[in-house]
């Protein structure tokens, strides 16, 4: 009889789907409302915790944190005992991993509601929730390091170097982002004065974007796409080439949030060049990921989630294109503080992050339980929901955001600006209302995914999946 | 170019799509034929009704003031809308050409102009909407007209192509991608040319 210890441990992988399905459903209301909010300001009904201001970040963290960071421990633990042919490294650590980081994101989000915020982008939790975070990040590395470091096969697969890259460099930026001084038990200060605050902030919000939501993501891509296709990654050696492009050129990139504000102009200019730079090793990803998946077209007869992965790779191509191009200070100059960085943000969010997470839950949990996908027709009828959503999202977001950067800066012919702030927002109700009712279509398509997945698990268990023999040749003897 | 296939392509590709990408596979028409017959007529539709309309109306971005021009700045805008429209036709098919080895698809490239073609015809025509440049109002029409091309494209490319329908929607998202950046490079580059002075008077 074989030992436990000679199967994968994928019941912590089950439970991490499901916190990170429930933040989806729970984080995207959230934006819904938010939504509706920008049309009818009253629905705050005089509520402190129900203003712009408290929701905003809630729904940011919530999809960043609950929904993506949930969904990357789901995929890296799932992935890194795949192909390290062993069961997770401490999986009592792993278990801490996944509870306690949906502990921080709830008590984290109600801090948030409470008024509790450092006011730093994608930041804005308190030191305490800050040092819980530092914690369980070191954890979630242990675990995912400790499986590395005990495998029993050679090479490190490309989706761990991302994965590994994402839990490092997170690391560091949320330590080095987070340093401040407490004045009480929820209330500190930045350790670092005024633009030099600035400056470290994007550099972290920048590279979040770029690690968490870029790399992580991509190590998601990497094992699940071939795995999906039933074929090996197209190029592997232009996946790692493309990673160490990635790696380098990215961490440079965070000064374009900054064009045009108190900060030196080398500094704005260098973020500019390294973030066009950037566009080179993305899309090698993208091409990578497009030729895997050329030869796979059989596979979308039998395969619904497949669609999701292709369709992720469009407009993961077009997010890395758009943001490059929305760093050129002459684009930026018009662009920024407009809703056409809203809209860019969510080309990437749903378009790139959620397109690929729900392709591969709808991949991983029929396997995880052993059984068939509850409703293909369901799965079908979200991918519509989800493309059509994204769709509507970028154009709406386009428009307002064009008229925006247009009506903000035209001046007449003394120099005067031509029309005032107030009129320019109460112009832009019905872009709000188009963007509305895209959220709500994507909404809808996540919550059918989420009845899906529910329907698909009810009353199983994780299955026991043996670990295979290492061919010798890879082997670590 | 026969006559029958310009004359689907000239009139019932809008209503009658399936059959027309029917009619598309049974020929390999010229590409310079397509263009210059047939595709250049349609893309001087959206320049001539977006000149129209803002010499008219000025460009309402939702401001109570309409945003107004001189005539000579908004025919320059006209033209280069027109180039660059020419530009993204030609690309787009040039590029369809270049993918259909990939997805094992009918490399014609005349067979590939028509086809881009015909899925932009439907925004060809509803860019009446130009007409009045209210920039709502366009873009309520042009959306469901987009919509529209996108199902052309994913239908047509399997039929007027020859490839499997499982390989032609893999043409079609990769082309997707290429047409959504595309449509932000216009954005980006309409942004650098207002930034130079080209267009509206902005405070930069």
């Amino acid at each position: 009889m074989k030992s436990s210890s000679e199967f994968y441990l994928d019941d912590v992988v089950i439970r991490l789907v499901q916190f990170s399905v429930a933040w989806a459903v729970v984080a995207m209301a959230a934006g819904v409302y938010l939504a509706a909010e920008l049309i009818w300001p009253t629905l705050d009904f005089g509520q402190y915790w129900l203003s712009f201001g408290r929701l905003r970040p809630l729904h940011t963290n919530g999809i960043i944190f609950g929904f993506g960071v949930s969904a990357l421990m789901t995929t890296a633990f799932y992935s890194v005992q795949r192909t390290s042919h062993v069961k997770l490294f401490t999986p009592g650590l792993a278990w801490f991993c996944c509870y306690a980081w949906q502990l921080i994101v709830l008590l984290g989000g109600l801090s948030l509601l409470a008024g509790y915020n450092t006011s730093k982008e994608y930041a804005e939790l308190e030191w305490p929730f800050d040092i819980a975070i530092a914690i369980v990040w070191v954890c979630f590395g242990i675990v995912f390091f400790g499986t590395i470091a005990t495998r029993r096969i050679k090479p490190i697969y490309i989706s761990n170097w991302f994965y590994g890259a994402l839990i490092i460099v997170i690391a560091m930026l949320h330590i080095v982002n987070s340093l401040a001084i407490p004045a009480t038990a929820l209330k500190s200060y930045s350790l670092y004065p005024g633009a030099q605050d600035a400056v470290v902030q994007w550099w972290y919000g920048h590279n979040a974007v770029g690690f968490l939501l870029t790399g992580g993501f991509l190590g998601m891509l990497y094992y699940f796409l071939p795995k999906h296709a039933g074929r090996p990654i197209w190029s592997y050696r232009l996946s790692v080439v493309a990673f160490w492009a990635f790696v380098y050129s990215y961490i440079w990139a965070g000064p374009h949030h900054l064009h045009y504000n108190a900060i030196p102009e080398w500094v704005q200019s260098l973020g500019m060049v390294m973030s066009i730079i950037l566009l080179a090793p993305s899309w090698a990803t993208m091409i990578n990921g497009i030729m895997t998946v050329s030869d796979a077209w059989e596979k979308l007869r039998t395969d619904p989630a497949l669609k999701f992965i292709v369709l992720s790779l469009a407009f993961y191509g077009l997010a890395t294109f758009e943001g490059p191009m929305m760093a050129i200070r002459s684009v930026n100059v018009v662009s920024h503080f407009t809703d056409w960085t809203i809209g860019h943000v969510h080309s990437g969010a749903l378009g790139w992050n959620a397109m690929i997470t729900y392709g591969t839950f709808y991949f991983l949990v029929p396997r995880l339980v052993g059984g068939e996908l509850y409703s293909v027709r369901l799965a079908n009828v979200h991918f519509w929901l989800a493309l059509a959503g994204t769709m509507l999202y970028i154009m709406s977001m386009w428009g307002a955001g064009v008229s925006q950067g247009l009506l903000w800066l035209s001046v007449d012919q003394i120099g005067e600006l031509s029309f005032s702030f107030k009129d320019i927002m109460a112009s832009m109700t019905p872009y709000y209302a188009l963007r509305l009712i895209a959220g709500i279509i994507f909404l809808l398509g996540t919550i059918l995914m989420a009845y899906n997945l529910y329907k698909t698990i009810q009353g199983r268990q994780a299955s026991k999946v043996e670990i295979p023999a290492v061919n010798p040749a890879y082997g670590i003897s | 170019m026969s006559q029958a296939i310009f004359n689907y392509l000239l009139f019932r590709s809008l209503y009658e799509p399936v059959s027309a990408f029917e009619q598309l596979a049974k020929v390999d028409p010229s590409p310079a034929g397509i263009l210059l017959r047939y595709s250049l007529w349609l893309l001087l539709l959206p320049p001539v009704f977006a000149f129209i309309g803002a010499t008219n109306f000025g460009w309402r971005l939702g401001a109570a003031e309409p945003l107004r021009m001189e005539t000579s700045e908004l025919a320059l805008i006209s033209v280069g809308y027109l180039l660059v429209l020419v530009f993204g036709l030609v690309s787009t098919a040039l590029i369809s050409c270049w993918m259909a080895k990939t997805y094992g698809a009918n490399t014609s490239l005349g067979r590939h102009m028509a086809l881009i073609t015909i899925v932009g015809q439907p925004l060809a025509v509803a860019s009446v909407a130009h007409l009045f440049p209210h920039v709502f109002i366009n873009m309520l029409v042009l959306i469901p007209t987009m919509i529209w091309s996108m199902y052309l494209l994913y239908k047509g490319i399997p039929i007027a192509l020859q490839t499997p329908p499982e390989r032609g929607m893999l043409m079609a998202s990769s082309l997707v991608g290429w047409l959504l950046v595309a449509a932000v490079s216009l954005l980006g580059l309409s942004m650098g040319l207002w930034v130079a002075g080209v267009g509206p008077l902005l405070g930069v």
